[in-house]
C-alpha cells in the first residue's frame, strides 16, 4: 500500500488536481476495514472459535434454504429414536416420528433473523439515541434521557409478553424488535455517557475548531471509538433476543406457525417428559442449539474490541512500532 | 551566597556519613536480557537532599522502586542496598516480607507524582493516616496529633484536609497531604518521586521550599527524583544525573551547576529554558533516549554526544572521581566536554539579544480585539436548582480587554484555575462567552465566516488531541479537505509527507501510516502544530503545548512554533504556566505576556521588562516561582505569598483578587479593586495601586501577615 | 436535595406513564378487552345491560362511557389500588398481587444477592490469580454460563431433582399443610420449596458477574494507590477488601440498575416452570386465561417494583460511591 509520492506539490503549493483516485480509496479501505480486521480477528482463539461456531449455524440456514435436509413432519420417520442410533436421522426423532434434527435445521433461518434483528434494533437505536442525547445536549438531551428512563423502568419480558399478545407478531424481523423494545435505553444511556466524555477528548475540540461537520465529527471522531463496545453490546443484545424468544414460545405466549427451538423445547418438556430419559435427546437437542448458538457469539464479541484497538492491530499486522510506545517495556510505568 | 545555601564547602569538608550504600544495583527484564537499571552505585548522604534528574524512560524510577525492593512484576532486581538506620545496618534485600513491611514506610518512606492517583479514591485522607498507623503499630492518637501538625506546616487546615475524600482538594493540597501521610511514621529517608511534576511552578516551587524546611526540622534525607533540573537545582545539596538507566554524573550542586562534566549534563544544562541564560545559548538536544530493548554499545550517551569518538562506541566509560571523588562522572572525554560544550548558567548575557527582533506593524486593524470579556459558568446544572436559592457562577474570565495584531505573539501566563484556557478558547471561538465582545478583523467573531478555520488550537497533551483510531494521514487529511477540497488522495498525500519531511520527522513514508500511539510525546506535538497549521489559520491558540513533553524537546517545539510562525503568517496565542517558557518564545517572537490571576489580567509587557521590573506583586511572585540556575540561588527562602492555594473562583475575594495572598496588601485593596492601566514610564499595563505613587494605598495600614515594604 | 427531590417527583410520573401504557394496551387487544368474556357471558343467557354491570365489577372501567373517562377512571382505581377483579380467580387482582408480591421479590433479592456475591468472589479470585490454571478454566466457565439461559438451569433441576430424585417439591412457594408463620418448620418449607428456582436464577448470573469483576479487579490492582498502600505496610487482607474490591465493585453497581430491571422480568419464565406462585406466574395465568385484568394487573406490579428499585438503587449511589455526588448517577 504503499504510494508514489508526487514530489512537485509540497505543503505549500497552491495547485489542486481534481481526479479522486477511486481505485487507490477502494483498495485502501478494504486493507483497513476487511483485510485487518480479519487477520486480527482470527489471531484471537476465542473469536476464532466463536467465528467457527457462528459459521456452523450460518450454514444450517444455508442446508435449509437449499433444501438440502429433509423438511421436519410428523410420522417421517419411527417413533422416539435414539440419538446416534440411526444415521439418516442422527439426532433421533421425537415422539410422533418427526426427525429432530430437521426440526433444528428447520427453524434456523427464522432464529438467526430474528436475532439479528433484535440486536441490530436494539443497538441501532441506542447508539443513535445516545449519540445524538449525548453530542447534542440541552432539549434534545432531557427528551431523549426521559424516554429511555421510562423504557427502563419497564421490566423487558412481561411487556414483551402483553406486546406479544396484542400485536401477536409471526414475522422473525418484527417478533426481533419486540423482543428487544426496551433494550436499547439502558444502552443508550450508557452510550450517552460515554459520549459525553468523548465530546470533552481534546481531539473532537480541535475537530470543531476546523469547522468539521458535527455529522463527520460523530462519523469520524466518535463512534469508532465506541465501536468495541457497541459490538460487545450487540453479541449481549443478540444473547438476550434468543433467550427471551425460547423462553417465551417455550411458555407458549408467542404465537407461532411450525417449530422452532423454543416450541421443540417446549414439546420434548411437557410430552418427552413421559418417557424419562428416553426423551433426553429431544430436550437436548434444542438446548445445545441454543446454547452453542448464544456461546458463539459470547466468543466473537470477547476478541472483538482488538479489532479496534490500534494499538493490537499494529502489532498484528507487522507494523513497526517506534521505540517509546511500548510502555510494557519502559520504566516509568506506573 | 546566603549562609544557608546548599552544597556549599562545608559539605565537601565533612567525612560522608551514608544513610544508604547502593551497589552494582541491577534492575532486569525478560529474564536478564533488558537492564531498566544498571550498575548502580551510589551512597546517599545522612540529611542531605540528593537530586536525581533524568529524562522521561530513563529509569529513574525504578531507581525509587529499587530502594524500597518495590520494583514492579516482572522486574529483578540485584546487588546490595544497604540502609545505616538508628537501629544499626540493614541489608534491604536480605529482610524478610514481615520485616520489609515494617521497614517500608518506617524507615524509607516515598512520595509519588500523582497524588490523585496514591489516595484511595473511595476513602478520606484520614482513613490513609489511621490504618497507616495502626499497620505500623503506632498510638493513633499521637500519631494523629503529628499528622495535623505536618498539615499545619504544609499551610494546610487539618480538619478540613482530614475529612475531605482525594478528589476534594486541589492537586497542590492532594500532594502536600501525601508529603504529610509520606512522614507520618517519621522516617529517615524520603523518596520523592517527581512529586511536583504535575502542578503549577508557583506550587512546586512553594512545596520545594516547604520541604527545605520540613527536611531541617524533622532530619530528613530526602532523594528527590525529577526530569526538572533547574527545579531541583535550587534544594539539592547533591546531584546525580540518570541517562538510558545508568548514572552518569554524580556530584555536589554546585560542581555539577557550574563545572559538569559530562556531555549530556551540560547539554542539559543548555536545554532547560531558564530566566538567567541568553536566549541564543538554549539549544535542545538532538535525538531521545534509548528503550531498554535497544541500549546503544560503549557509552549510551555516545550517539547524541557531539563530542563522541570511536572510542564511545566501544568502550562504555566507568563512573570515576573527575575531580574528586565527590563528583564521579562516565565519560571519556570529559576535558574536551567542558572545553566545546559551554553551559552559560551566569546572569551576564541575559537579555543581550532580545532588541533584535522585530515587533509586528501595529497599525491596521486588529486581529483579535476583546473588549470587557467575560465568561461565567454555573456550576450546578438543571432547572430545580436554578429555582431554588442562587447557583454558583465560577468567573473564568471576568473583564478582560485585549487586542492581537496580525503575527502577533501573546503569552497567557497563570496559575491553573486563572482562567487562562477560558480565555484563549473564547478568542477563538470554542467557548461562547457570556458577556463582552470578541471582534475578528473588525467585525463580531460569531458572525465572522472565515474565522472558524481561521483560528486554530493546539492542545496540551498530544496524546488525547489526536484521534487513537486514526492514522497520521487521516489526521493530517482532515484540514487539507477543509483547505484544498478538491485535491485528490495522492496530492493530499504529497502535501502531508513534505510538510512532515519540512518538521523533521523523516522518513515521511513511514510515520503517514503510523497510528498516534506509535509515535513519541514530542512526534505526536508535532503532528498536532501541523494539523493546525494546515488550516493556514490567522491566529493559534497553543494551550500549554509544551508542558506535555520531555523538557529536553521543548526548546525545540517552540523552536519549531517560531519558524511556522513565520512561514504561516500566523499569530499565536501561548498558554503557559511558566515564566521562562513563556520569556523564551515571547522573547524570540516580540511578543507580550499577559499575566492573569483568577479572570483578570493584572500585568501585560514584554517579558524582559516582566523580568526586570515586574510592577505587579503576582507577577513577581511568579518570578520567584521560576527556578533559576544560578549559584547564588536557594530553595530555603519563604514563598513570598500569604496563602498557598489560589482561592475559590467561585468567590473571588473583594476588591483586589490578590489581596489574600499579596506579600505588600494594605487595607485599600480589601475593598477596592484596581484598574489596569497602561504603565507611565515603561511599555506595558498594570492593575496595581502601588504603580499610583499617589494612591491612598499608601496611607492605609498592611494586612495582617503583609510586609509594610515601601516603594 | 434538589436532586431527591427531582428523582422523587420521577417515580408517579413513570407509574403513570406506565398506568397509560397498560390502559393503551389494553384498548388494543384484538377485538378489545373484553369480547372474548362479552361472548362467553352472552352465551349463558344474559342480557347486554347485565353484561355491562359485569364487566364494569370485573375491571373498573364502564364500557359504556367515552374514553378519556374510562381513563381517568382507571387511574383513579389504580390509586385507590383497584386493579379489578380477576375473572379467573374470581377474587380482586390486588388481593392475589398481594399475596405473590412477597414471594417474587424474596427470590429475585435472594438470587440477585447471591449472584453478586459469588461473582464477586470468583471474579476476585480470578484476578489475584491472573494467568493461572484457575482463570483459565474460570473464565471458560464464566462464558459457558453466560451461554446457558437461566430457565435451562431450571428445567434441568426439575426434571432431575424433582421429577426424577424428588428431592426437591415441583411447585408452590411452601407446603400447604404447614401453616404460614414465624415458625422453624414454615421457614424450612419455605426455603425448601425457594432452593431451586433461586439457584437457578443464581448461577445464570454469575458468569457475567464474575467477568466484570475480574476485569475490574486487574484494572485496580495496577493503580498506584495499591502500590502505595503495599508500601505503606498494610495487610494485604486490607488492600483486599477495602482498596480493590471496594474500588471494583463501585463501577458494577450502576449495572446493577439494569440488572434488577432484567431479573424482575426473568421472573416470569421462572415461576411458571416452577408453578412458584409470585406475580410472572399469575401474569402467565392471567395470559393464558384471557384473564385481562390480572394480567395488567401483575405487569403494573412488576413495573412498579423494577421503578422502585431503581429509585432505591440511585439514591444511594452517592452514598457508596464519594466520588459521584448526588445526581450524577444519572449519568452512566
Amino acid at each position: 500500500m504503499q504510494m508514489s509520492t508526487d514530489t512537485d506539490v509540497n505543503w505549500q503549493s497552491e495547485r489542486t488536481d481534481e481526479a479522486i483516485d477511486w481505485r487507490d480509496r477502494l483498495h485502501e479501505g478494504f486493507v483497513l476495514r476487511i483485510y485487518e480486521p480479519a487477520i486480527i480477528a482470527w489471531s484471537d482463539r476465542r473469536t476464532q472459535t466463536g467465528l467457527l461456531i457462528v459459521l456452523v449455524y450460518l450454514s444450517m440456514a444455508l442446508v435449509d434454504l437449499l433444501g438440502l435436509w429433509r423438511d421436519a413432519s410428523t410420522s417421517q420417520a419411527p417413533r422416539m429414536l435414539g440419538a446416534f442410533q440411526n444415521w439418516s436421522y442422527p439426532l433421533g426423532t421425537t415422539q410422533s416420528g418427526v426427525d429432530v434434527l430437521a426440526l433444528i435445521i428447520d427453524s434456523t433461518p427464522f432464529i438467526l433473523q430474528m436475532v439479528l434483528a433484535g440486536g441490530v434494533w436494539a443497538t441501532g437505536v441506542a447508539v443513535i439515541a445516545g449519540t445524538i442525547s449525548g453530542y447534542k445536549g440541552g432539549l434534545t438531551d432531557s427528551v431523549i434521557t426521559a424516554i429511555s428512563d421510562f423504557f427502563m423502568s419497564i421490566p423487558g419480558l412481561p411487556l414483551v409478553i402483553v406486546l406479544g399478545i396484542t400485536l401477536e407478531p409471526e414475522s422473525p424481523l418484527v417478533l426481533g424488535v419486540i423482543l428487544t423494545i426496551n433494550y436499547w435505553a439502558g444502552l443508550g444511556r450508557s452510550i450517552r455517557s460515554q459520549v459525553l466524555s468523548i465530546r470533552n477528548e481534546s481531539y473532537v475540540e480541535a475537530a470543531r475548531a476546523m469547522g468539521t461537520s458535527t455529522v463527520r465529527i460523530i462519523r469520524k471522531d466518535i463512534l469508532p471509538n465506541l465501536m468495541p463496545y457497541v459490538l460487545v453490546n450487540f453479541v449481549f443484545a443478540a444473547r438476550y433476543t434468543i433467550f427471551a424468544a425460547v423462553a417465551l414460545y417455550f411458555l407458549g405466549v408467542l404465537p407461532y406457525t411450525g417449530q422452532n427451538w423454543g416450541i421443540t423445547l417446549n414439546y420434548a418438556y411437557n410430552q418427552g417428559a413421559l418417557f424419562g430419559l428416553e426423551a433426553i435427546h429431544w430436550l437436548l437437542a434444542p438446548i445445545i442449539a441454543i446454547v452453542g448458538l448464544a456461546c458463539g457469539l459470547i466468543l466473537l464479541s470477547q476478541g472483538m474490541d482488538r479489532i479496534f484497538n490500534p494499538r493490537v492491530r499494529t502489532r498484528l499486522t507487522g507494523e513497526s512500532e517506534s521505540v517509546e510506545s511500548t510502555p510494557d517495556h519502559t520504566t516509568e510505568v506506573r | 551566597m546566603s549562609s544557608h545555601s546548599p552544597g556549599s564547602q562545608e559539605h565537601d569538608n565533612r567525612q560522608p556519613d551514608p544513610i544508604l550504600e547502593i551497589t552494582d544495583t541491577n534492575v532486569t527484564y525478560t529474564d536478564g536480557e533488558s537492564y531498566v537499571l544498571e550498575d548502580a552505585s551510589v551512597s546517599i548522604h545522612r540529611d542531605e537532599i540528593l537530586g536525581i534528574v533524568g529524562e522521561s524512560g530513563s529509569g529513574k524510577s525504578m531507581f525509587a522502586s529499587a530502594i524500597l525492593d518495590a520494583v514492579p512484576d516482572p522486574g529483578v532486581l540485584t546487588g546490595q542496598l544497604r540502609y545505616n538506620g538508628p537501629d544499626g545496618t540493614v541489608d534491604i534485600l536480605g529482610l524478610s516480607d514481615e520485616q520489609l513491611r515494617a521497614f517500608r514506610w518506617e524507615e524509607i518512606a516515598m512520595v509519588f507524582q500523582g497524588a490523585m492517583h496514591s489516595f484511595n479514591p473511595t476513602m478520606k485522607i484520614k482513613t490513609h493516616f489511621t490504618e497507616t498507623l495502626q499497620s505500623h503499630d503506632r498510638s493513633v492518637s499521637e500519631g494523629m496529633s503529628f499528622a495535623r501538625e505536618l498539615l499545619e506546616s504544609l499551610y494546610l487546615e487539618p480538619e478540613r484536609v482530614l475529612n475531605a475524600y482525594p478528589h476534594e482538594l486541589s492537586g497542590g493540597m492532594q500532594q502536600r497531604a501525601l508529603i504529610a501521610l509520606s512522614m507520618v511514621l517519621n522516617p529517615e529517608v524520603l523518596i520523592m518521586d517527581e512529586p511536583t511534576a504535575a502542578l503549577d511552578l508557583l506550587m512546586q516551587r512553594s512545596i520545594l521550599s516547604l520541604l527545605h524546611d520540613l527536611q531541617a526540622e524533622y532530619d530528613l534525607t530526602i532523594v528527590f527524583i525529577t526530569h526538572d533540573l533547574p527545579l531541583v537545582a535550587g534544594i539539592a545539596d547533591r546531584m546525580a544525573i540518570i541517562y538510558a538507566f545508568e548514572f552518569v554524573e554524580i556530584g555536589p550542586r554546585d560542581a555539577i551547576i557550574s563545572n559538569a562534566a559530562h556531555p549530556y549534563t551540560r547539554a542539559l544544562l543548555q536545554a532547560t529554558p531558564n530566566i538567567n541564560s541568553p536566549l541564543e545559548a538554549m539549544e535542545s538536544i538532538e535525538g531521545q533516549g534509548p528503550a531498554p530493548a535497544n541500549v546503544p554499545s560503549g557509552c549510551r550517551f555516545h550517539p547524541r554526544c557531539p563530542v563522541a569518538t570511536e572510542e564511545c562506541e566501544s568502550v562504555d566509560p566507568a563512573l570515576e572521581g573527575a575531580e574528586s571523588n565527590r563528583h564521579r562522572v562516565a565519560c571519556h572525554h570529559v576535558e574536551r566536554a567542558r572545553e566545546e560544550l559551554t553551559v552559560s548558567t551566569d546572569e551576564a548575557g541575559a537579555f543581550s539579544a532580545t532588541e533584535s527582533t522585530t515587533r509586528p506593524s501595529t497599525d491596521g486593524e486588529p486581529l483579535l480585539e476583546l473588549s470587557d470579556l467575560e465568561v461565567h459558568f454555573e456550576s450546578s446544572q438543571g432547572l430545580p436548582e436554578g429555582l431554588i436559592g442562587d447557583p454558583d457562577v465560577v468567573r473564568a474570565v471576568d473583564g478582560v480587554s485585549l487586542s492581537i495584531e496580525p503575527q502577533d505573539l501573546v503569552c497567557l501566563l497563570g496559575e491553573s484555575g486563572c482562567g487562562k484556557t477560558t480565555l484563549g478558547k473564547a478568542m477563538i471561538g470554542l467557548q461562547e462567552p457570556t458577556g463582552g465582545s470578541i471582534t475578528f478583523r473588525g467585525d463580531p467573531l460569531d458572525e465572522h465566516d472565515d474565522a472558524r478555520a481561521a483560528l486554530q488550537i493546539i492542545h496540551q497533551d498530544p496524546s488525547s488531541a489526536l484521534n487513537p483510531n486514526r492514522r497520521i494521514v487521516d489526521i493530517l487529511s482532515e484540514p487539507l479537505l477543509h483547505t484544498h477540497p478538491n485535491a485528490s488522495i495522492a496530492e493530499r498525500r504529497s502535501r502531508i509527507t513534505s510538510l512532515l519531511e519540512r518538521i523533521g520527522m523523516t522518513p515521511a513514508d513511514a510515520y503517514i501510516e503510523r497510528y498516534p500511539h506509535q509515535l513519541s510525546g514530542g512526534e505526536q506535538q508535532r503532528v498536532v502544530l501541523s494539523r493546525a497549521l494546515l488550516m493556514d489559520p490567522d491566529a493559534v491558540l497553543a494551550d500549554e503545548a509544551i508542558s506535555a513533553v520531555d523538557v529536553s524537546l521543548r526548546i525545540e517545539i517552540m523552536d519549531l512554533l517560531l519558524e511556522l510562525q513565520a512561514e504561516f503568517e500566523t499569530s499565536y496565542l501561548f498558554i503557559s504556566h511558566d515564566l521562562s517558557n513563556a520569556r523564551y518564545i515571547t522573547e524570540h517572537a516580540g511578543g507580550r505576556i499577559a499575566v492573569m490571576y483568577l479572570g483578570e489580567i493584572v500585568e501585560i509587557g514584554t517579558a524582559q521588562r516582566l523580568l526586570t521590573d515586574p510592577r505587579h506583586p503576582y507577577t513577581e511572585v511568579l518570578r520567584w516561582a521560576t527556578p533559576a540556575l544560578g549559584l547564588d540561588t536557594d530553595g530555603d527562602d519563604e514563598p513570598p505569598v500569604r496563602e498557598i492555594d489560589v482561592p475559590d473562583p467561585i468567590n473571588p475575594p473583594s476588591g483586589c483578587r490578590f489581596h489574600t495572598r499579596c506579600p505588600v496588601a494594605r487595607e485599600t485593596c480589601v475593598d477596592t479593586s484596581p484598574e489596569l492601566r497602561d504603565c507611565a514610564d515603561v511599555d506595558g499595563a498594570v492593575a496595581c495601586f502601588r504603580s499610583d505613587p499617589d494612591h491612598q494605598y499608601w496611607e492605609s495600614e498592611p494586612l495582617d501577615g503583609a510586609s509594610e515594604r515601601p516603594e | 436535595m434538589n436532586y431527591y427531590l427531582r428523582r422523587t417527583i420521577r417515580i408517579p410520573a413513570t407509574i403513570l406513564g406506565v398506568a397509560t401504557l397498560t390502559f393503551g394496551l389494553i384498548r388494543l387487544l384484538p377485538g378489545g378487552p373484553f369480547t372474548q368474556l362479552r361472548i362467553q357471558l352472552r352465551r349463558r343467557g344474559m342480557d347486554a345491560q347485565e353484561i355491562n354491570a359485569r364487566i364494569e365489577a370485573l375491571q373498573n372501567i364502564r364500557p359504556d362511557k367515552s374514553l378519556p373517562e374510562q381513563y381517568i377512571d382507571y387511574l383513579i382505581g389504580v390509586v385507590q389500588l383497584d386493579l379489578g377483579q380477576s375473572i379467573s380467580l374470581n377474587k380482586p387482582v390486588i388481593e392475589v398481587i398481594g399475596q405473590a408480591l412477597p414471594w417474587t421479590v424474596f427470590i429475585v433479592i435472594v438470587s440477585t444477592l447471591l449472584m453478586f456475591i459469588l461473582g464477586v468472589l470468583l471474579g476476585s479470585l480470578q484476578a489475584y490469580w491472573e494467568g493461572t490454571t484457575f482463570d483459565s478454566v474460570g473464565s471458560g466457565l464464566s462464558i459457558l454460563f453466560m451461554s446457558i439461559p437461566y430457565y435451562i438451569y431450571a428445567v434441568a433441576f426439575l426434571v432431575v431433582l424433582a421429577f426424577s430424585w424428588r428431592v426437591f417439591p415441583t411447585s408452590a412457594a411452601a407446603d400447604r399443610s404447614i401453616e404460614a408463620g414465624f415458625t422453624v418448620a414454615y421457614a424450612v418449607s419455605v426455603l425448601h420449596h425457594a432452593a431451586l428456582p433461586i439457584i437457578s436464577f443464581t448461577i445464570g448470573g454469575v458468569g457475567s458477574t464474575a467477568l466484570s469483576m475480574r476485569g475490574n479487579s486487574i484494572q485496580v490492582l495496577g493503580r498506584e494507590f495499591v502500590e502505595v498502600a503495599r508500601l505503606r505496610g498494610l495487610s494485604d487482607q486490607r488492600i483486599a477488601t477495602r482498596y480493590v474490591a471496594m474500588n471494583a465493585i463501585l463501577p458494577m453497581y450502576t449495572g446493577l440498575l439494569l440488572l434488577i430491571g432484567f431479573r424482575l422480568g426473568g421472573t416470569v419464565v421462572l415461576e411458571e416452570i416452577f408453578t412458584y406462585p409470585g406475580l410472572g406466574f399469575y401474569l402467565i395465568e392471567g395470559v393464558n386465561a384471557n384473564d385481562y385484568p390480572l394480567m395488567m394487573g401483575c405487569f403494573m406490579v412488576i413495573t412498579i417494583a423494577l421503578v422502585l428499585a431503581v429509585y432505591v438503587a440511585d439514591m444511594t449511589y452517592g452514598l457508596i460511591d464519594p466520588r459521584i455526588s448526588v445526581g450524577d448517577a444519572d449519568e452512566y
